[in-house]
């Protein structure tokens, strides 16, 4: 079904005249079209995709699932739209853009038309200089009232690992958290670790 | 059919104290009203310790935006939190003014259960090191109690409320009638063991003293360790107004809750000399109505109970109600605390702890204590915890992929804080007073609060941070952080003394019995009547001592002497 005519079945209220099955499946075309649609509200498509890949980098798919499956990239939209600082949000955005430069003249193009490789290049750049400026910050404290202005490598890891392990997905596959474990042992071997072990 | 308004008590406030004088005065046989300034707390609606994180619209990170708007000052507590906030008051609805150069950071609940909810849990006695302090000291005044006139209190509060802990036979910090201990975790029981080799027996670790049921309790369940106390407790595993003591009041039928009760003075009668009830305004409808009763209790907090005497003036008491003596509003005391240190500790790293235990360590104060230390008086006790690293620490390293995602699936180092609260000198010249230009949400003037450190606290600040990394290197710490932080006062959450008890009616606002001098029917018996500060939490004293005047109080009334 077009598009077009997927849109008007639906605003108009004719789907619901078509018969069950046949509603199912415009409802499921539907709920398709809208997934690839961005529902992103500060990141535009190539944004989004770059903040998803990057994402995707940092926490992959494993044997459990990765920061794409958990929506990583809509979470930080939502930080971008809704939570952070207008300073903090130019930062972010710029922080991107600066991503992408790299990539053109590292590779000679974006960075989500690099290889995995080249990729990861550029994540270890962008550490290395995180750990630059974190060693610089230990060395000149702050002055009193100062806070120190996070860079966009530190906001995108924060942001990356509080969406993959606050999800339902990272908090109870990846991590193991119980919402009421029932119990306190202070002082007892690790069974997650040896299970892992015996893999 | 119209309200009730005449009762034979009012208790102002439903929180800490508030709902142990509402529990003590119903089951004494009184009619009593309880007012509570804000809304009716369900917790089946209103707990939220088991909703998860990935169900929160921002994951934890709380609604930034509306917090910096409505609860800037709030938010700056760690418990007013993305899940938590709304126990807390709008800083717009309910704001405040300070002397210039002298921040003051106040922190408010204002629902059935008060701050009782968010509390910390931690429960420790006084002794008479605390209640012989000023005397010894010649500071301010002296108490008009001792240890043993409070001892069968803490036994009877203790016995309701039920308080884990380890007894040690200190003398600083007498035991309470414990519920079984929570357990030390690896960490702890070494650093237990080192400080024990490094101090002897003058720096001990012990277990957090916490109002959390280690067993069922008086029909309260155990404690089921899902963490997050200060979101409710479906299980009324830790102890609150709204878990215990008012449900206990609701029992007797003797009650009357009544939310959305601001509470805008005390009415006073000239003739006789006492209190005739008080005046509210309806927070929803903004209507004026007028209670009475024979006795009024005020648990409306420190600062509130107050603010609240200080607009109830009459041309007998131009400078506030019940103030014969100058005293209200003066001596605000709170704990000095933001100093401390962490460290990294080696060893055990195959081991775990299973579920989240709602309670840290404590290092009960060891300065002053047997003989005279030079730099300061009195002296701090020490909270903190071993833990080990979660995933967070992910964020600050610069790996990525899956390797590094497996690195983050356990847990990381052992660290441990050390964190201090200090007892704080009580000065009259920390005070507060009705700031005339400015009026909250319902007309009501607003508090000025003059408050800051004076050299004794600084002092202690300082030593907090050295003794503190002092005992992690003895401990085998590494990479020892100290900290000593510029916080204002208002930080701990501790704040008391602004109506103080004492024997003479020209420098204390109650006597022993947190009963006004000056008007026989009106008690205070929150953190105001507090004479000195000590170093431990307070709020297990304030209910003590709430019991013990109720139980005055009903005396004395059944005596005619009120």
């Amino acid at each position: 079904m077009k598009r077009r005519e997927l849109l008007r079945l639906l605003a108009t209220g004719a789907a619901f005249q078509l018969a069950p099955r046949q509603l199912m499946v415009v409802l499921g075309e539907a709920r398709a079209l809208l997934a690839s649609q961005s529902s992103a509200r500060t990141l535009n498509v190539h944004q989004e995709a770059t903040v998803k890949a990057m994402a995707e980098m940092i926490l992959p798919r494993t044997e459990t699932p990765g920061a794409a499956d958990v929506g990583a990239s809509e979470f930080i939209d939502l930080i971008l739209t809704e939570w952070s600082e207008e300073a903090e949000r130019r930062r972010f955005l710029d922080g991107l853009t600066d991503v992408d430069a790299q990539a053109k003249t590292l590779f000679g193009r974006d960075f989500v038309e690099c290889s995995s490789l080249q990729q990861s290049e550029i994540l270890t750049a962008l550490g290395e200089e995180m750990a630059v400026d974190a060693e610089r910050l230990r060395d000149q404290p702050l002055a009193a009232g100062e806070s120190p202005s996070q860079s966009f490598y530190s906001m995108l890891r924060q942001f990356t690992l509080t969406a993959y392990y606050t999800s339902e997905a990272g908090a109870t596959r990846e991590l193991h958290f119980e919402i009421i474990p029932g119990q306190f042992q202070g002082c007892t071997t690790d069974h997650a670790e040896k299970e892992e072990q015996k893999q | 059919m119209s309200e009730q308004t005449t009762f034979d008590a009012i208790v102002v406030g439903s929180g800490m104290t508030g709902g142990w004088a509402a529990k003590e005065l119903t089951e004494k046989g009184l009619k009593t009203l309880v007012l509570e300034a804000g809304r009716l707390i369900v917790p089946e609606q209103d707990y939220v310790e088991h909703v998860p994180p990935w169900e929160m619209k921002f994951r934890g990170l709380g609604d930034r935006r509306h917090l910096m708007e409505d609860q800037p000052i709030q938010s700056t507590c760690y418990a007013c939190d993305e899940w938590s906030a709304k126990f807390f008051v709008s800083d717009k609805e309910n704001p405040y003014t300070t002397g210039a150069g002298k921040p003051f950071r106040w922190i408010r609940g204002r629902q059935v259960g008060g701050r009782s909810i968010t509390w910390g849990r931690q429960s420790y006695r006084w002794s008479d090191l605390d209640f012989e302090a000023n005397l010894r000291d010649g500071i301010a005044i002296d108490w008009p109690i001792r240890y043993a006139d409070i001892a069968p209190w803490y036994d009877y509060v203790e016995e309701f409320i039920g308080i884990s802990g380890e007894a040690l036979g200190l003398p600083q910090l007498p035991d309470s009638k414990f519920l079984p201990p929570m357990e030390l975790n690896c960490i702890e029981k070494s650093v237990r063991e080192e400080l024990g080799k490094h101090f002897g027996s003058e720096r001990v670790l012990t277990i957090g003293r916490v109002a959390i049921l280690t067993q069922d309790h008086r029909g309260r369940a155990a404690c089921h360790y899902c963490g997050p106390c200060e979101r409710g407790c479906i299980t009324r595993s830790y102890f609150n107004s709204v878990n215990a003591t008012l449900p206990a009041a609701e029992k007797t039928g003797r009650m009357t809750l009544r939310p959305y009760s601001v509470v805008h003075s005390v009415s006073f009668d000239a003739k006789t000399r006492r209190a005739t009830g008080v005046r509210v305004i309806d927070a929803r409808t903004r209507s004026a109505i007028e209670f009475r009763a024979k006795v009024v209790f005020l648990c409306a907090s420190t600062l509130e109970s107050v603010r609240i005497l200080l607009h109830s003036s009459t041309s007998e008491f131009p400078n506030g109600l019940a103030n014969s003596s100058g005293e209200l509003g003066h001596n605000l005391m709170d704990h000095v605390n933001s100093a401390g240190a962490d460290a990294t500790i080696p060893g055990y790293e195959d081991r775990i702890q299973v579920g989240r235990r709602p309670n840290g360590i404590y290092v009960p104060r060891f300065r002053n204590v047997k003989r005279k230390y030079p730099d300061f008086l009195r002296g701090y006790g020490f909270q903190g915890r071993g833990y080990r690293e979660g995933w967070e620490r992910g964020i600050e390293q610069t790996g990525f992929g899956a390797n590094f995602k497996r690195s983050l699936r356990g847990p990381g180092p052992w660290r441990f804080s050390l964190f201090g609260f200090g007892e704080c000198l009580p000065d009259h010249r920390n005070l507060v007073e009705l700031d005339q230009t400015m009026v909250d949400a319902w007309g009501i003037p607003v508090l000025k609060i003059h408050c800051a450190w004076g050299d004794n606290e600084l002092a202690i600040r300082k030593d907090m941070a050295i003794s503190a990394a002092e005992m992690l290197a003895a401990a085998g710490g590494r990479d020892i952080e100290p900290f000593a932080d510029e916080a204002p006062p208002g930080f701990s959450i501790h704040e008391m003394g602004t109506a103080r008890m004492g024997r003479d009616p020209k420098t204390s606002v109650l006597n022993s019995f947190n009963q006004s001098h000056d008007l026989r029917n009106l008690f205070i018996t929150d953190g105001g009547a507090m004479v000195s500060s000590s170093c431990v939490n307070p709020s297990l004293t304030y209910m003590a001592l709430t019991a013990r005047a109720c139980d005055y109080a009903v005396e004395q009334m059944r005596k005619g002497e009120i």
